[in-house]
């Protein structure tokens, strides 16, 4: 049972289903109850699906696969770690992840804002669609693999392989670039990059200043099927 | 006596290898087409019906009742799939299709009271209004896919395969790629647009288990979800998408069509759709859940006997793609010079691909889908499924059922001994089953 003591409506996940709390949480949003804490998530997964209604949810602890899947419109805060795709499909609103994500964070996220206050694993940003996703550590091999649209910013390094085969978009790492994947290149950075990344940066308090951030594109010699360009891939 | 030429033909450098060879030779590259495979391969016409005489009695053919009802997602959802006719339209995209084709699909599938499915293309809103019933892929690719089209489907199709390129991807060729395809994709406009080969945000069944628990919250149980897979590993694919929670399984046989891949792909990757159908039903006997978890059999099927034989030997539903593109009139002897401009004729035209489709089909061309005009689309459509329905409806009579779900195994035997030892069925006339007699 939820319990509504004033401003904080508190969920307890001890002894509820997934499907009990995801229940609870959209009838919350609909009753336009603004915030709403989950206590003891203890790594559950597809926590706070499919939730299209505004609400603000504070998740008290780690969590596990697709936190906030195909969601829009809603605040998440996870005070603890995440399994695998937090933030998959995402449409809308703020995913804010005080720990580390494992791989896939931001999967084909379409919008809105994820950002990572720690490290995530392999394929971060994978597929993505138009969401921004934010990792102030370091990004793991294969991450915005076939990315189509958005921003990726790591603060951190990127494992082997980043980019690969990206459509458009943009992403801006900190450290080190292990590797570029097909038909991925660096380009110079701009003022308009420089203010971008300062803006995104100084909400989680940090300065853009204090890194070498380097800038990644489509190179779009793969935009076309041709007989010559298998020396790229 | 004067005697005319007789032309040798190598039977290894077949016109065909040799045309295959020196087009490489040209592109530097593997080939791409649309279509299926050619190759034969064993099929629905390798068996035949044991009809009635004086063992068994027939319904009357042109009188009598026998009903179609299919229901699709019995095991978990609340609103399972209730269709008036056990043959369901296969996902094509937007994109792959022209908008016309796409409406004129989901407007027939209405009229027959059934399904269709949506594509790679994501959900087209005039394809939601046009159809009653509409099945929303989850593909790899992720285009389109939204949750706010995924509370407007009735059915969720988590594609892992296709038939005619297993472990493959597509490739939509940046002449389809217009505005409202790259917009509805995300993609920038006429690029080459890959569809993935599997998905990015789940790698093996233990995650599927997850996704579906994901896709069951996002849609609060309400409706079923289908799993697809390209024939393969059939058995281990079947138990395995079943025990990660799927309600229904979509199963592709290597004859099914595809709008662009590999050549390659489609003439040597998969299995046959008779013997995938047999081993999946199979697999679902095997653990339990035949008749708990529907099973919905695609690839190359054309006939109402096809669809008959596949019910007879355990499939729920039949999903037809390439099918309906031929009722509405691809390959099509008109505008020939069309064809000859893609270096084709009608009945050999497989050039989906290209954009160019002389009837209006497979194009975004604003000029060639003018040639399909939806309303008659839609009939040529309807019409066909109507006939296919016709066709099951009087063999299952002729086999003594008033409903065509009730053909069984024992209504068939095989013709061929390929077919026998796929289908597991006895040689016509003799009580030999290959491989097992």
């Amino acid at each position: 049972m939820h319990q509504t003591i004033p401003q904080q409506t508190l969920i307890d996940c001890t002894n509820l289903t997934t499907r009990e709390i995801n229940q609870k949480l959209k009838a919350l949003a609909s009753e336009s109850i603004p915030t709403v804490k989950l206590l003891n998530p203890a790594g559950r997964h597809n926590l706070a699906v499919g939730i299209t209604q505004n609400i603000a949810i504070s998740i008290e602890g780690p969590v596990g696969y697709y936190c906030g899947g195909l969601s829009e419109n809603i605040n998440i805060e996870v005070f603890g770690d995440c399994g695998w795709s937090v933030g998959e499909n995402f449409m809308s609103g703020n995913i804010t992840i005080h720990g580390n994500a494992s791989a896939n964070a931001a999967a084909s996220a379409q919008g809105g804002k994820i950002c990572v206050l720690g490290h995530a694993g392999a394929r971060a940003g994978i597929s993505l669609k138009g969401a921004t996703i934010i990792v102030t550590g370091n990004v793991g091999y294969g991450s915005a693999f076939m990315m189509q649209q958005g921003c990726m910013i790591v603060c951190g390094n990127a494992g082997a392989n980043l980019a690969d085969s990206i459509y458009d978009g943009v992403i801006f790492v900190g450290g080190e670039i292990n590797s570029l994947g097909a038909d991925a290149k660096l380009e110079p950075m701009n003022n308009a990059d420089w203010q971008l990344l300062e803006q995104e940066l100084s909400i989680l308090n940090i300065s853009a200043k204090n890194y070498n951030f380097k800038k990644v594109i489509c190179a779009k010699q793969l935009y076309h099927f041709k007989a010559k360009d298998w020396a790229n891939y | 006596m004067e005697r005319e030429q007789v032309l040798k033909t190598s039977s290894t450098y077949t016109p065909e290898v040799i045309a295959a060879i020196q087009e490489r030779a040209e592109l530097g590259r593997y080939m791409i087409r649309g279509y299926g495979a050619f190759r034969n391969v064993p099929r629905f016409d390798d068996l035949v019906f044991l009809t009635t005489s004086l063992t068994r009695l027939p319904l009357e053919g042109y009188r009598e009742k026998c009903t179609t009802k299919t229901l699709i997602g019995t095991r978990y959802a609340q609103r399972p799939m209730e269709l008036d006719i056990p043959i369901t339209i296969a996902g094509m995209s937007f994109g792959a299709l022209s908008y016309n084709a796409k409406v004129a699909l989901g407007r027939a599938a209405t009229l027959l009271g059934t399904s269709t499915t949506t594509g790679d293309g994501g959900m087209l809103p005039a394809e939601r209004e046009a159809s009653s019933k509409l099945v929303y892929q989850c593909l790899p690719s992720r285009y389109g896919f939204n949750p706010t089209d995924l509370k407007k489907a009735d059915a969720i199709e988590i594609v892992v395969g296709q038939g005619a390129k297993p472990g493959g991807g597509g490739l939509l060729l940046g002449q389809k790629v217009n505005k409202v395809v790259a917009g509805m994709r995300t993609l920038p406009e006429g690029v080459d647009q890959r569809s993935p080969c599997r998905h990015p945000d789940w790698i093996g069944p233990d995650d599927l288990r997850i996704k579906i628990e994901e896709l069951r919250e996002a849609t609060d149980w309400e409706i079923p979800i289908y799993v697809k897979m390209g024939a393969t590993r059939v058995k281990d694919d079947v138990k395995l998408a079943v025990k990660a929670g799927a309600d229904a399984i979509v199963l592709d046989g290597m004859e099914g069509g595809t709008a662009a891949t590999q050549s390659i792909f489609q003439e040597h990757t998969g299995i046959p759709t008779l013997p995938a159908l047999v081993q999946a039903v199979e697999a679902l006997q095997e653990i339990g859940v035949y008749g708990e978890v529907q099973l919905i059999i695609s690839g190359g099927i054309r006939s109402g006997p096809d669809v008959a034989k596949a019910l007879a030997l355990g499939a729920d539903a039949v999903s037809l793609g390439t099918a309906t593109l031929i009722a509405m009139g691809c390959n099509k002897p008109v505008y020939i010079e069309d064809y000859h401009k893609l270096g084709t004729e009608p009945y050999h035209c497989h050039h989906c691909h290209t954009g160019m489709c002389p009837v209006g089909i497979t194009t975004q061309d604003a000029e060639l889908m003018q040639r399909l005009p939806v309303d008659e689309a839609t009939t040529y459509v309807a019409n066909y499924l109507q006939s296919l329905v016709m066709e099951i409806q009087s063999l299952a009579r002729a086999c003594g059922k008033s409903n065509v779900h009730n053909l069984e195994r024992e209504d068939l035997v095989a013709l061929t001994l390929e077919a026998s030892a796929m289908a597991k069925l006895p040689l016509a006339g003799t009580d030999f089953i290959m491989g097992q007699s």
